[in-house]
């Protein structure tokens, strides 16, 4: 490809995406370049644009067009009800599969000590400023069940009792249909701690 | 280190995990017959029942793994025991002993020992021991199982034991020697250095003196970079 420089950096660049080798790359290359070369106009102007406009919400840090996201701007959304995720895709997640009518928070990560990301780097002032001011009463903590998501977890909910906000933190256990025999131990303790009266 | 034969299961933990291309982990295991390296678990995050839920930091394990290169290819997972549940500060402590262990345990050098006190130390931690006692008790045998090991109860330079009463300064690289100035902040007690070397827990002022020594005493192995978990405890407790 020495004499083709431009396709050769086109085929580096989309190496970038997640699950994109080489050989996938080289084919999405040729495919915008000999069949669509419409497709790839629109996908280098809407990327470009996005690039650019594209930002985090001032209020909850979730990925949005506008200084604050539709969910957070929304009025009918609960106010009170404030839920601590990873990602912005947890945001989806939980907007699609619960009736969760309350506000998120984006953390964009998770505590991790030993890779040097502390509070500062999941803007955990802004939260902490959060629970004393917006008058939230409960704050859902949905991070992942991990030891990393645990630790977050529980620095986030010492956070919230010093502001004196009510901690809650979404259930771990079996999955729907599963059967308990191929469920992990790790799992299977956490749900039987956590279970509840009927 | 020769990879055991296939399918053998080996006594684990994992000291880092981290998330690895789009389904995989990569891991640093720290195996009781193998020391430590790292190795990849393809797959680990996809599927309906995934291994990652296994492979997490202060998870005993059973282990197999593969592969002739630095980075090993992980096979069969199997938990080895119940989760040691660390809450609270002691959850911070467990990341400082992995830290310690990443940052000072050559890969593939096998310590059984060490492993053990490791397992101890975090035993010891899930059931709510005085961290500071369980902190200096594992630096103290890891300088040791390291080959750097303190001589706490004799004077470096002339072999004259400690005195409980007397005052003494910790030189890198020599040792205990007795104090000639020097405040309370920058000298040790007697009574710490012997309690310690008895591994019993110091107590009260102690503490601080303890914890001041075995700083000292691991900051020439560590080098001038920083521990992020020690970094990290500061900033949590800070806040």
């Amino acid at each position: 490809m020495t004499e083709l420089p431009l396709v050769s950096q086109l085929i580096d660049a989309l190496r970038c995406l997640p699950g994109v080798g080489p050989k996938s790359a080289q084919r999405m290359a040729f495919h915008l370049l000999e069949r669509d070369r419409d497709g790839g106009r629109e996908l280098a102007r809407v990327l470009a644009e996005a690039m650019a406009r594209v930002t985090r919400c001032r209020k909850c840090r979730t990925l949005s067009e506008t200084e604050l996201c539709g969910l957070c701007a929304n009025p009918r959304r609960d106010a009170t009800l404030l839920c601590v995720v990873e990602q912005p895709s947890g945001v989806i997640a939980i907007e699609q599969a619960t009736d969760y009518r309350g506000l998120y928070f984006v953390l964009g990560g998770r505590l991790s000590p030993l890779d040097g990301i502390g509070p500062d780097e999941l803007g955990l002032d802004l939260l902490a400023e959060r629970l004393r001011r917006d008058g939230i009463a409960e704050l859902i903590l949905a991070t992942n069940p991990t030891v990393e998501g645990g630790a977050t977890a529980q620095y986030i909910a010492q956070l919230a009792t010093s502001a004196g906000v009510g901690v809650t933190r979404i259930a771990h256990g079996v999955p729907l249909g599963g059967d308990l025999e191929m469920v992990d131990g790790g799992t299977l303790a956490h749900a039987f701690v956590g279970r509840h009266a009927l | 280190m020769s990879a055991p034969s296939a399918g053998h299961l080996e006594r684990c933990l994992l000291l880092h995990r981290r998330d690895f291309s789009n389904t995989s982990l990569l891991v640093e295991v720290f195996s009781a017959a193998h020391g430590r390296f790292p190795a990849v678990a393809k797959g680990a995050r996809r599927g309906r029942a995934p291994t990652a839920a296994l492979l997490q930091p202060f998870q005993p394990l059973w282990l197999a793994w593969s592969g002739r290169g630095e980075v090993r290819t992980l096979g069969k997972v199997e938990a080895a025991g119940a989760p040691l549940t660390l809450r609270g500060d002691a959850l911070y402590c467990g990341f400082y002993l992995n830290e310690l262990l990443m940052r000072l345990l050559a890969r593939q050098d096998p310590h059984e020992d060490l492993f053990a006190f490791y397992v101890a130390a975090l035993e010891d931690l899930a059931n709510g021991q005085g961290l500071d006692r369980v902190l200096r008790r594992f630096e103290l045998r890891l300088l040791q199982v390291l080959g750097y090991g303190l001589v706490l109860d004799r004077e470096a330079d002339t072999g004259r034991p400690v005195s409980p009463a007397g005052r003494y300064c910790y030189v890198p690289e020599r040792g205990i020697v007795a104090a000639i100035d020097g405040t309370p902040d920058e000298t040790l007690s007697g009574a710490t250095l012997l309690r310690l070397a008895a591994e019993e827990p110091p107590e009260g002022g102690q503490i601080r003196e303890a914890r001041r020594l075995l700083r000292a005493a691991l900051a020439p192995h560590l080098g001038p970079r920083p521990l992020a978990s020690r970094e990290f405890f500061r900033r949590v407790r800070g806040a």
